[in-house]
């Protein structure tokens, strides 16, 4: 029984309606969208620099080859004029060749999500988050830390689907380690398809779950392979075995994308030390030389194929040869790789990576150092923007909300400032003396609830309330978080017909490979 | 504003009535609270009845809400505002008849300090909960302290700090009062950032507050000790 008496400047009943808004998610999140940077990205290394980045890049594919374990793709590349070694499968690459064909790849393009709002720009300005990928393990504060299902997959997919500040589903966020291995793509699909709205990942390993996904996501639009083709829907992460090589399976899933005009992201694997030459400089020098060699086999393929170009390039600890991420050198590489996509006119992607062992303070660090070179650099497509824990062996339900705090406080601040007569409040400095407070000025009574960015899991109370609360830390509390979002989840709506149809796909491509397995 | 929904105050029962003014007090609603004072005591409701029933347990779930983060500074603000214009009305009221009063306090930020926007709040929500606040504003000296005690009597001295260097003053007040022979007379109720609980007990001040609703609370048991002493007594 509240007021509704309209007299004063803030309408009566508002008690029940605030409390009303608490109860509906009890968790505050800014609409869905992109986020835009209004920043010009940091260009790290000079011309001259960046020269040389490349010229030893090129040096690379003209001297030592890059070895592609496909026959296919070296038939592509001896029809193109490169130097084939057949018994070695090294394919040697002419530096003017490699220019020509590489820019034929578009700057920007579109990725068509089945909700048209969902639909990402991928280029630009923009930058595009999607959750975690491929880790075996999850984890969270209740469980410990398990091999992965797939009740724990729907519940990431869940749990990113009611994030506004990510874009994108992403692919495998954990595997479902309780499914068969040869099918369990069928289930992933389905799952996003059914449970989100938003684009997602094929599984790039080998020719076949590159098709079903095509197949899946053009029955969840209701289009055709043409239309896909002209509209991309997919994207897929092709790594190279770095160094210096790519694998049969890897090579089957780029070709099936290709053919079908779907965006690969070509990720070379080049952690300094390890896979790579222990110098920064030598790693993306090497990062470079594969991933254009690469994007040459798709242009060659398929010209003006939309690619997307990653960079992934960290050290590792080299006491025990263990990947290290969010490190100076990680952070440093990120941005010159931006520096290297824009000048080949590709879209780039990097990751929010930490090599940490539990959502503490290492893992916040690692990650925010990582957010920012993303930042920094441009990068258009923030791969394991969420949850990511352990240098990719973990996904935490934890991490995920305090990566989302991270990203939500980032493109708060990268959002456009208000510059207006009204918000240079002139009248509300006029207003308060000198010595006094703005709580009650009349500008502050008519802002004060929208006013600030509103924090997911930040807590401000002094130290006895908190205490008093129980003392939960950032962790804890993300725990909670997870947990309330998880319980609000609303499927987002999708045509019965074509669930039935894509149900009716995935039993029958169960079946097929239950009598001949996999190819 | 005319409309369908609008609520007659005057022609509730004064079970809703008071109910409704809970809402109007939440809802930082200073005419309605006015009006609703107004017809209680026109209905015959005792002027101590019409604070405690209506405005003090309206405040009491505003100073809830407030503890537990659901409310904005500006809206205990609007509420407070709201339930002083219900005092105003109120207070010569229940002088008149004797009533128990809420409680009297000086509050002030001590010497060397000018940071009050803390203070500032204390006294809001002091007065929020019907309590008389006499506040001295900034950098008081003990002679301050000391006039303002004697002139208005109050239940409750209340002091503030920001910085280190002038929280030490604190205990040159209650020095002051000990050597006057007064301290046991009056409550003496310290806040500010730099402060804490043992603090509090090592300059001899009777509790630490940590913030504005913990003040309130602080100083509404310590009334409802010095009523039941009298009781007893």
């Amino acid at each position: 029984m509240t007021g509704g008496r309209g007299t004063a400047e803030r309408g009566a009943g508002e008690r029940r309606t605030r409390r009303k808004a608490e109860a509906s998610t009890g968790v505050p999140q800014p609409p869905w969208g992109p986020i835009r940077n209004p920043m010009p990205p940091l260009e790290l290394l000079d011309e001259d620099g960046l020269r040389r980045i490349d010229d030893t890049a090129l040096r690379v594919l003209e001297e030592l080859g890059i070895e592609f374990l496909n026959d296919a793709a070296l038939d592509v590349f001896e029809k193109a004029g490169c130097r084939v070694d057949r018994s070695t499968k090294l394919v040697r690459f002419e530096r003017g060749m490699v220019r020509e064909t590489v820019a034929r790849a578009p700057r920007t393009f579109r990725l068509h999500a089945r909700n048209p709002e969902r639909t990402l720009v991928i280029g630009d300005n923009t930058i595009n988050v999607g959750p975690v990928g491929s880790p075996p393990n999850v984890s969270d504060l209740d469980r410990g830390r398990r091999p992965g299902t797939f009740a724990d997959l729907t519940n990431l997919i869940k749990l990113n689907q009611m994030l506004t500040c990510v874009h994108h589903s992403g692919g495998t966020l954990v595997e479902a380690l309780d499914l068969p291995a040869d099918s369990r793509h069928l289930d992933l699909y389905r799952a996003h398809t059914f449970l989100s709205d938003r684009c997602f990942i094929g599984r790039g390993i080998g020719r076949e779950r590159i098709l079903d996904a095509i197949e899946v996501i053009c029955i969840a639009r209701g289009i055709t392979r043409e239309q896909l083709m002209a509209e991309p829907s997919l994207f897929t992460v092709i790594n190279v075995n770095s160094p210096r090589r790519v694998d049969r399976e890897m090579i089957g899933g780029l070709m099936a994308m290709t053919e079908h005009g779907q965006p690969c992201i070509v990720t070379p694997f080049t952690l300094a030390g390890a896979m790579s030459p222990v110098t920064i400089a030598g790693a993306l020098a090497q990062q470079t030389a594969e991933g254009l060699a690469v994007i040459t086999l798709i242009q060659l393929l398929r010209p003006g194929t939309p690619v997307m170009f990653g960079g992934f390039t960290s050290n590792v600890d080299m006491k025990s040869g263990a990947p290290a991420f969010g490190t100076p050198e990680y952070v440093r590489a990120t941005i010159i790789g931006g520096q290297i996509a824009r000048r080949w006119g590709l879209p780039y992607r990097s990751s929010n990576v930490n090599a940490s062992n539990c959502v503490d303070a290492q893992s916040t660090h690692e990650s925010a150092m990582s957010v920012w070179a993303c930042i920094m650099s441009h990068t258009h497509f923030m791969h394991h923007g969420t949850g990511w824990l352990e240098g990719g062996l973990v996904a935490s339900f934890e991490k995920v909300i305090v990566d989302a705090e991270i990203l939500h406080s980032m493109r708060a601040w990268l959002s456009p400032l208000d510059l207006s007569d009204d918000a240079l409040a002139f009248e509300a400095l006029k207003e308060v003396p000198p010595g006094g407070h703005f709580f009650g000025a009349t500008h502050t009574m008519a802002r004060y609830e929208h006013a600030f960015h509103t924090h997911l899991i930040a807590d401000w109370r002094n130290f006895q309330s908190w205490q008093e609360a129980g003392s939960l830390t950032a962790t804890q509390r993300a725990n909670v978080v997870w947990k309330k979002l998880l319980e609000s989840y609303v499927e987002p709506p999708l045509d019965p017909a074509r669930k039935e149809a894509i149900d009716a796909y995935v039993a029958r491509r169960k079946s097929e490979i239950g009598q001949r397995g996999i190819l | 504003m005319a409309g369908s929904d609008d609520i007659v105050l005057a022609d509730l029962s004064d079970q809703d009535l008071v109910q409704q003014m809970h809402d109007d007090l939440y809802d930082g609603l200073k005419e309605e609270i006015v009006e609703g004072v107004n017809i209680l005591l026109k209905r015959g409701w005792t002027p101590y009845k019409t604070l405690t029933e209506a405005l003090v347990e309206g405040m009491r779930i505003v100073g809830i809400d407030f503890r537990d983060g659901i409310l904005f500074v500006p809206e205990v603000l609007m509420s407070a505002n709201a339930m002083k214009a219900g005092m105003a009305i109120l207070r010569p009221l229940l002088v008149e008849t004797g009533a128990p009063q809420v409680g009297k306090m000086v509050i002030g930020t001590v010497k060397g300090d000018i940071h009050d926007i803390g203070k500032n709040l204390v006294t809001m929500m002091m007065e929020g909960a019907g309590f008389e606040v006499i506040d001295l504003g900034i950098n008081n000296a003990v002679e301050k302290y000391l006039d303002a005690i004697a002139e208005h009597q109050p239940d409750i001295v209340g002091m503030s700090a920001l910085l280190t260097t002038t929280m030490p003053y604190m205990k040159v007040v209650i020095d002051a009062l000990k050597e006057k022979g007064i301290r046991d007379d009056i409550v003496v109720l310290v806040g500010g950032a730099p402060l804490n609980e043992d603090f509090a007990k090592a300059i001899g001040a009777d509790a630490y507050c940590r913030d504005a609703a913990v003040a309130v609370e602080t100083a509404k048991s310590y009334m409802m000790r010095k009523h039941n002493q009298r009781v007893a007594g």
